[in-house]
């Protein structure tokens, strides 16, 4: 059974369709990454998931459960099965690291204390800072900005992790941090959808690859038959403008 | 010029004028409160509400804004009792200075709704928050934090210039404890320099507090002067 299960999306800015009816689904513990042009509406998939990009039509279901957008309940049941990452790390410039963590789930979840504390600074662990809990946002590399971005999503136990190109906006040399962290997570089992351009990565750790563009999924496969043979001209010439650099 | 300073008469009635400063003090920090109340609030609808509201809020600023704090004074004091509605004299002075302040107060913070980061407030969006949720954790320490300056600057305007137009109808603050005083001996210019003298104390005073409450609360890093 898929975990997530896509189906005839469409989502519209003001007049213009720019989903245009998409369809995938991954099993628990996969990682599928949409690939594709810049303005093919791969953001707008993942907004459209989160209930921050409304959906005009088709359906979306995580196990049994299907997701309704026309509530703000439903859009928090929603938010509570998954988790985004965006480009721009997105932190709260006027909290500690710590409080990023564990904000959400002390005073929206309010879950237990102790075990959120415990949590968070496994996380922190995880990704590598467990020495920058008491630091502002402003104090870190944008590296390490991104990576407590990511311990943050994971604070509030999602089942699924949604990651917008979260190394783009990085310095070269920081990219692989973020993206070793994001491989001990796909270990770890974690269901993930990742838009990503490094795709030696996506190669690397992806189950499937959903390549799309104008809105639509043109193909989608294992990323060695999606790169290497592709089957339609436009998957074709994206990859083969890609994958030279 | 042979004018000879007698400050042994205002060092006599120094008590009466720290009680003076003492009301300054008070009034200005409560209609400063009161005034942030409605500013947020207000900022807040201007920023999520809908239109009729927005209306509202607009015509309370505009009206506000344009008419001298005296006259909405007055018309509490001396107009409000024509149809018989009776409150003491610092009872107007504080509920005029509150909505003289609220009004620019909403000005001021709106311009910090908008300052504040599209990308933060959808990430507390995914994160489950509400809206209330996202003002209270993500907003509020924003504005303060980016508009502390401008907060700042407008709680001295109150301070100073709001509460001694509690002089014009009675209230026994600072100048109107000076007037008070200097009409009984005539000695006006002793008794304003040391008024003049105590309002930079309780500015310097004020300033301090407002500095260090910066820092311990949202990390703002104030100068005092
Ligand atoms: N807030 C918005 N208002 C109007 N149109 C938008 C908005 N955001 C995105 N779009 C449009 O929607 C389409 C899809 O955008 P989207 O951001 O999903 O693309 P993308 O595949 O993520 O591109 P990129 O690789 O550049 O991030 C584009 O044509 C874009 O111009
Ligand atoms: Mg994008």
């Amino acid at each position: 059974m898929p975990h997530l299960e896509v189906s005839d999306v469409r989502a519209k800015y003001g007049t213009l369709e720019v989903l245009k009816g998409i369809s995938f689904s991954i099993k628990k513990g996969e990682i599928a990454s949409l690939v594709g042009p810049s303005g093919s509406g791969k953001s707008t998939v993942l907004r459209a998931l989160m209930g921050l990009t409304p959906i005009t039509g088709g359906t979306v279901m995580i196990g049994n459960d299907r997701m309704n957008y026309s509530s703000a309940k439903e859009v928090r049941a929603a938010r509570d099965r998954m988790a985004i990452v965006f480009q721009q790390y997105n932190l709260f410039q006027n909290m500690t690291v710590m409080k990023n963590l564990t904000l959400a789930p002390l005073k929206i979840k309010k879950w237990d204390s102790a075990e959120v504390m415990s949590e968070a600074r496994r996380l922190l662990g995880l990704v590598g800072l467990s020495d920058r809990a008491d630091a502002y946002p402003d104090q870190l590399s944008g590296g390490q900005q991104q990576r407590v971005a990511l311990a943050r999503a994971l604070a509030l136990k999602p089942q699924i992790l949604l990651l917008d190109e979260v190394t783009s906006a990085l310095d070269p040399e920081l990219v692989n941090e973020v993206l070793d962290a994001i491989r001990k997570l796909a270990n770890e089992g974690m269901t993930m959808i990742i838009v990503s351009h490094e795709m030696a990565f996506v190669r690397e750790v992806a189950d499937k690859v959903v390549f799309m563009d104008e809105g639509q999924i043109i193909e989608a496969g294992k990323p060695n038959d999606i790169f290497d043979n592709p089957q339609t001209d436009r998957a074709r010439d994206f990859f083969s403008k890609i994958l030279r650099h | 010029m042979n004018y000879g300073f007698q400050f042994g008469v205002v060092w006599d009635n120094i008590p009466e004028l720290l009680e003076g400063a003492w009301l300054t003090l008070q009034l200005g920090c409560f209609a400063f409160a009161g005034g942030s109340l409605i500013g947020l609030i207000f900022a807040a609808i201007k920023t999520y509400g809908t239109w009729p509201l927005r209306f509202l809020v607009d015509c309370y600023v505009i009206f506000i804004t344009n008419t001298p704090a005296l006259i909405q004074i007055y018309f509490l004091y001396f107009g409000l009792p024509e149809v018989g509605i009776r409150w003491s004299n610092e009872a107007c002075l504080l509920i005029g200075l509150t909505m003289n302040a609220g009004a620019y107060l909403t000005l001021i913070l709106r311009a910090g709704f908008l300052s504040v980061r599209v990308t933060e407030i959808e990430a507390s969006q995914t994160l489950g928050m509400s809206l209330i949720q996202q003002v209270r954790y993500i907003i509020v320490p924003h504005i303060a934090k980016s508009i502390y300056p401008a907060l700042a600057n407008f709680f001295i305007v109150v301070l100073v210039m709001g509460t001694s137009v509690g002089a014009l109808i009675g209230v026994d603050e600072l100048t109107g404890q000076a007037i008070n005083l200097s009409t009984v001996n005539y000695r006006w210019l002793e008794y304003f320099t040391v008024v003049a003298g105590m309002y930079v104390v309780l500015t310097f005073i004020a300033s301090i507090g407002l500095a260090l409450l910066g820092r311990w609360a949202f990390r703002v890093k104030a100068r005092i002067f």
